[in-house]
């Protein structure tokens, strides 16, 4: 007698135990979703840059900016960075050595939808907005300001 | 003699050319000016699968005119072809018979703070509350081409409280 409910709350334990497990396994997938954090549009005149900066997270954390509907003048050594300001002027040769700056990778195409990761410990409210920048000529294709989505 | 200048300037030539070869493959590197002509377009996927959320179409920031307003609209299509317009950290004035609509951003009314004669717009509803995210439908035949700013419009007083105008997302 016991020893039956000594072996039917074993059973309701292991029970218990996958049921938790597979309620959180669904409860995981309900919430494997990306956050849109900031969103900003490109201006650029000398370069013609234009388009859609938007900076996601995803489910588990990863921050990533997506280019959308982008498009700025082909060019050498040309980077996608974040700098700590509110917005750069158009064609500014903005990078002092006092500015600060986080290094997203080189640019992947000069047309088209594009992502790049963000390093997770950046500050995203210090670094403020998203500039095309080509490296060898400190030049400033383009910038997008960004804000809060 | 006829033989001697014309080694110096044969001579001259092969100067000239280990000096400027150089040059200009360094130029050509510097600049790269062939890019000018080429495009290279790329078309990564959204680095997640949302297909089944609404998808946001047009976005901005909204900016005071009668009144202090601030926040940001978003036009989203569901995955049935529906669309709305989302407000979010949003803010206003309260005030009488106030509505969301939407108008052209080039009208010259616009750029008033009260509206002289009948603006030019499509009637979303009257504002749910001054404060806060909200939505508001909008009528399936709507060309947002066209009607590209959501004003929050006050239509006891033609007051321009805020507008917004919307970009491609």
């Amino acid at each position: 007698m016991i020893r039956n409910i000594k072996t039917l709350l074993a059973l309701a334990a292991l029970a218990f135990t996958f049921g938790t497990w597979a309620y959180a396994q669904d409860n995981m997938k309900h919430e494997e979703k990306a956050k849109t954090l900031e969103t900003g549009s490109f201006h650029g005149k000398v370069h013609g840059t234009s388009g859609r900066a938007t900076i996601y997270q995803e489910a588990d954390g990863k921050l990533v900016l997506r280019l959308t509907n982008f498009k700025t003048s082909n060019g050498p050594d040309v980077h996608v960075i974040l700098i700590a300001a509110k917005d750069a002027d158009d064609n500014a040769n903005f990078l002092k050595s006092s500015t600060e700056r986080v290094e997203l990778g080189s640019l992947k195409g000069n047309e088209g939808d594009q992502n790049y990761e963000i390093p997770s410990d950046t500050d995203l409210s210090k670094f403020q907005t998203v500039s095309i920048y080509c490296e060898r000529f400190d030049a400033n294709f383009g910038a997008a300001p960004l804000e809060k989505f | 003699m006829n033989t001697h200048v014309g080694s110096w300037v044969l001579h001259r030539k092969w100067i000239l050319a280990a000096v400027g070869l150089p040059i200009l493959v360094a130029a050509w590197w510097a600049f790269r000016p062939e890019k000018l002509w080429i495009n290279q377009k790329v078309s990564e996927p959204a680095p997640f699968a949302s297909s089944t959320d609404p998808q946001p179409l047009y976005t901005g920031r909204l900016e005071g005119k009668a009144h202090q307003t601030s926040g940001r609209a978003t036009i989203y299509k569901t995955p049935d072809g529906k669309q709305y317009l989302r407000l979010t950290d949003f803010s206003t004035s309260n005030g009488p018979d106030v509505h969301v609509v939407l108008a052209r951003s080039d009208e010259a009314n616009l750029t008033q703070e009260i509206v002289k004669g009948q603006l030019d717009s499509v009637e979303l509803g009257s504002l749910k509350g001054n404060q806060g995210d909200q939505n508001y439908d909008l009528p399936a035949s709507v060309d947002l081409q066209k009607y590209n700013a959501a004003v929050i419009y006050c239509e006891r007083f033609h007051a321009v409280f805020g507008l917004v105008r919307l970009e491609q997302f």
